[in-house]
């Protein structure tokens, strides 16, 4: 059975909370890091029992999705530079995640 | 040791003949006294010298299970109650997060059902309770077996190991009672043995009694070990892969949200309100902190290596056993140390 990797997802969780208490960006950037970072918690709930199908390609791409995002999240200057992008880049991430809710085999 | 002792007796034997009035006081008597009492020293001083090469190679007879189990009984007991409290609130836990949200968003409803058609935390639990239920049972188990190692290292019931000893319990015993006879004018020395053949029944009664503990400790533990094991090791990859991600996370999201409500709304707060709230996030700051530890995680990980020590104890050979004895001590020390601060930790991620 294949899991989503929710060690990831926990990375990027904690990044966007983070972001949003960070004075480096204004309230607005910090709204918008807090309101994906809940988001994002919701969905790890729900996928931290999930199981999937062995090679299921939603899964994995999402799986390599989570690792784009995390890496793009952890060189701060980088998202300083381009916030906007990077917020975009972690709603197509929730909204992908949001997905695979409904193809889990089942949740133990 | 029996040497000195035969040399003292001879002596003795020696003094009292050469003394009037001692217990050979009549020709004809007198002998026969004499002769039984050199028989009964020649018994007594090879029933000494049989218990102390009995003792000495059978390890001594000292019961060396009963302070190690006692304690992993106890530690045992302290762990679950940390980890029930733990398992016991996660779906408040959840709860207060999500009122959390909506508490620091005017804009947001209470409700059970999200307006994308998903339960809310007040709607469905987030963790099933029958998962909950399993581990707390699971939890359980694994008590009633430190619980049982506790009762077999504690037994003091002879009567169960009365066949062992049966033999040469009723020949000391006999003994005993011929001595008892003969204390008085017939033989004044007598009740000096007295008093250590009744000692001496006893403690080869206990060294029975505590081999045969011993075996029972033994087999308990290697029976229930693999289980307690498969258990604890469960536990463990269910602190690692879920509940320790939904904790860290919940801790940095209640920080989160209360710091950004502060920022948004500070100008419209008084200096006490202003206060109020910075004290708040002071105590989700904490909380924060104490769930990156992986607190209950760590828990299950010093029980484990507790348990493994007592394995290894139990299994060991009677050369090794000192050795993996005090291994044991030092892992129940240990455990005994990261319960006692994680159970503070945990204590602050229990809502």
């Amino acid at each position: 059975m294949l899991k989503v990797d929710t060690s990831t997802l926990t990375d990027v969780i904690n990044q966007c909370f983070d972001y949003s208490m960070d004075g480096r960006f204004d309230l607005n950037q910090q709204s918008a890091f807090l309101a994906e970072g809940k988001r994002l918690r919701g969905l790890l709930l729900n996928l931290l029992s999930a199981q999937f199908d062995d090679a299921t390609p939603a899964v994995l791409k999402a799986n390599k999705q989570l690792d784009a995002v995390n890496t793009s999240l952890s060189n701060a200057t980088a998202v300083l530079a381009k916030t906007v992008q990077t917020l975009n880049e972690i709603a197509a991430l929730v909204g992908n995640l949001d997905k695979l809710l409904n193809v889990a085999a089942s949740f133990i | 040791m029996t040497r000195i002792l035969y040399a003292k007796r001879k002596a003795a034997i020696r003094q009292h003949s050469s003394r009037a009035g001692g217990f050979v006081s009549t020709e004809k008597s007198g002998t026969k006294l004499a002769a039984f009492s050199n028989t009964f020293i020649a018994v007594i001083r090879h029933l000494v010298t049989t218990v102390l090469c009995v003792a000495i190679f059978a390890g001594c007879a000292v019961n060396r299970y009963q302070a190690p189990v006692s304690a992993f009984r106890d530690r045992t007991q302290q762990t679950i109650g940390v980890l029930g409290d733990f398992y016991s609130s996660r779906n408040s836990y959840e709860i207060d997060a999500y009122l959390q949200v909506v508490a620091a968003d005017s804009k947001l409803e209470v409700l059970e059902t999200d307006a994308q058609g998903q339960p809310t935390p007040l709607g469905r639990p987030v963790f099933s309770p029958a998962s909950i239920k399993a581990r707390l049972d699971a939890l359980n188990l694994v008590g009633i077996y430190a619980g049982r190692l506790y009762d077999l290292a504690n037994t003091t019931a002879p009567a169960s190991f009365q066949t062992s000893a049966t033999v040469l319990g009723d020949n000391l015993g006999s003994l005993d009672k011929t001595f008892q006879k003969l204390q008085g004018a017939a033989d004044p020395t007598a009740n000096k043995y007295i008093g250590p053949i009744s000692g001496l029944i006893g403690t080869i009664g206990q060294m029975f009694l505590e081999h045969a503990r011993d075996q029972l400790i033994k087999k308990a533990i290697a029976d229930g070990a693999p289980q307690v094991d498969s258990i604890l090791a469960q536990m463990r990859d269910d602190m690692d892969n879920i509940f320790s991600k939904e904790v860290v996370t919940g801790a940095k999201e209640r920080l989160a949200i209360l710091a950004h409500a502060y920022n948004v709304e500070r100008s419209q707060l008084t200096f006490e309100q202003r206060t109020a709230r910075l004290l708040e996030i002071k105590a989700a700051s904490a909380e924060a902190a104490a769930s990156v530890g992986s607190a209950p995680s760590n828990v299950v990980s010093s029980m484990m290596s507790a348990h493994k020590a007592l394995v290894e104890a139990a299994a060991s050979s009677d050369k090794a056993r000192p050795m993996n004895l005090a291994a044991l001590n030092s892992a129940l020390e240990a455990w005994t140390t990261q319960i006692q601060s994680l159970a503070a930790q945990v204590k602050l991620l229990i809502h």
